[in-house]
């Protein structure tokens, strides 16, 4: 009865408590750096600024403390697709598309053109996907899910003058998050109903995707029906303890920004601006 | 009298978008939400459902915030580098609920069922083609590597134009109060 076992095995967050000088800092300013390093990574395309990010990256994971196998924990199933890629964009990476920069061909047949800037196109998109992965698990072990979802919250407020939903927007995070395991249980449940009536969830299999896709509705629709009806619920809840949106309301943590904060804050504003407007050579 | 302005979401349509992407970040965790299929990819996914339904039941913005959460998690959990880019993970996925919005709506009228199943199709496609559309801009995807994910493209759209007709069709049954056989608009 292993495959029924769901709520269980489900961990929301990876939050590892280390105390580290990461796993202390507002989550304000993490998400803040998180955003402005991700764009720096997304728009960096020569060897040299992934070089530097690599480098910055991999000096983050000390200073959290987070054991580097656990930031490196999704790059081993990666693998393979991130070759499949890298081969795919050597082979058929057409000089045309590199926007008048000088690429050497070294193998040219029919559709097939290997030159210099699908290689460099490949190694940049392996690193750009290393150093996301280190950055998003650096966030995701050093900071719980309340703290990310009031950070978020915070962050938008200013946003709200203008009619922007910031308080709303945190909260159905909130719901989101705490649905999960609710609907993990149901969704537990009604596999077992199922089952125990005769359906065949078992047996996942590339060339069994009919059979499979045929398994799945009879558990994805009363999901979507029950976790609708719990929806309907939890409305009529909050109406009738008359919720009115975010305004005045006070929070279980209340957020405080050291200098220590604002110190790393600037390096990484600095840093992430530098990178965006440096034009590295190659 | 004081009053206040009308809040830009109603309770109702933040706690439908909390639960319809707790749906979605649930069906991604079991990976329940992915079916494997015999090609590149490696997985079709009905990840994107609950914001083809979330549009339609509730509008475009209900839509459109449970595809930006949807995205959000996609790039956050992702072990592939196409959805390690955030522009490819969250801006396709924000378009989802409102072009399926936008189906249901312009068709409802000629036909309920039919334009649910469309609001399904077009909700499918339009998650596959910005997400490789986007894919082959950033040069994550070479365009002629695509080809084979056509197939895969047309039985997740299938696949969610039924989920949604079947999804969508009892609740409203539900809704309105009436039993099987009864009709009632």
């Amino acid at each position: 009865m292993d495959e029924f076992e769901i709520s269980r095995n489900i961990t929301i967050g990876q939050y590892l408590a280390l105390g580290s000088f990461i796993h202390k800092m507002d989550p304000r300013v993490k998400l803040l750096s998180f955003v402005l390093l991700v764009a720096a990574i997304t728009f960096s395309a020569t060897y040299t600024a992934n070089a530097v990010l690599l480098f910055v990256v991999f000096a983050l994971v000390p200073l959290s403390k987070i054991p580097l196998r656990y930031a490196l924990s999704g790059l081993k199933p990666a693998i393979p697709i991130v070759l499949l890629l890298a081969a795919l964009q050597i082979i058929f990476y057409t000089s045309a598309f590199a926007g008048g920069q000088n690429c050497i061909s070294f193998f040219r047949w029919g559709p097939i053109d290997s030159n210099t800037c699908g290689a460099q196109l490949a190694i940049v998109s392996a690193a750009r996907f290393v150093e996301l992965l280190v950055l998003t698990s650096l966030l995701t072990f050093s900071t719980t899910v309340t703290e990310l979802t009031l950070g978020t919250e915070q962050l938008l407020s200013p946003l709200q003058r203008f009619n922007f939903p910031a308080h709303e927007l945190a909260l159905t995070m909130t719901i989101a998050l705490r649905f999960i395991p609710t609907l993990a249980e149901e969704l537990e449940r009604i596999m077992k109903a199922q089952v125990s009536r005769g359906a065949d969830l078992g047996q996942r299999g590339r060339w069994r995707f009919i059979q499979q896709t045929r398994a799945l509705l009879p558990l994805i629709v009363p999901l979507f029906l029950s976790a609708l009806r719990r929806a309907e619920d939890l409305i009529l809840a909050m109406e009738a303890r008359c919720y009115v949106g975010g305004k005045g309301r006070t929070h279980f943590l209340e957020l405080d920004a050291k200098p220590s904060d604002f110190v790393a804050l600037a390096m990484v504003v600095l840093f992430s601006v530098g990178m965006l407007l440096i034009r590295f050579p190659f | 009298m004081e009053t206040t302005a009308q809040p830009v979401l109603s309770t109702r349509k933040i706690v439908i978008t909390g639960v319809l992407a707790a749906i979605a970040i649930l069906l991604g965790y079991t990976r329940l939400g992915f079916i494997p299929v015999p090609n590149l990819s490696g997985n079709a996914t009905i990840m994107h459902v609950p914001a083809i339904i979330g549009g339609v039941l509730e509008g475009s913005l209900v839509g459109s915030l449970i595809g930006g959460i949807f995205g959000l998690f996609s790039f956050l959990q992702a072990t592939t580098p196409v959805f390690k880019n955030p522009i490819v993970a969250i801006v396709p996925r924000l378009l989802i609920g409102i072009f399926a919005y936008f189906a249901y709506v312009g068709l409802k009228r000629i036909n309920e069922y039919a334009a649910l199943a469309i609001a399904g199709i077009v909700g499918s496609l339009t998650n596959t083609i910005f997400v490789l559309g986007l894919a082959g801009i950033f040069g994550l995807i070479p365009w002629p590597a695509m080809i084979p994910v056509i197939p895969q493209a047309i039985a997740e759209a299938i696949i969610a134009a039924i989920i949604t007709v079947a999804v969508v069709a009892a609740w409203k049954r539900v809704d309105s109060g009436a039993g099987g056989g009864a009709k009632k608009v």
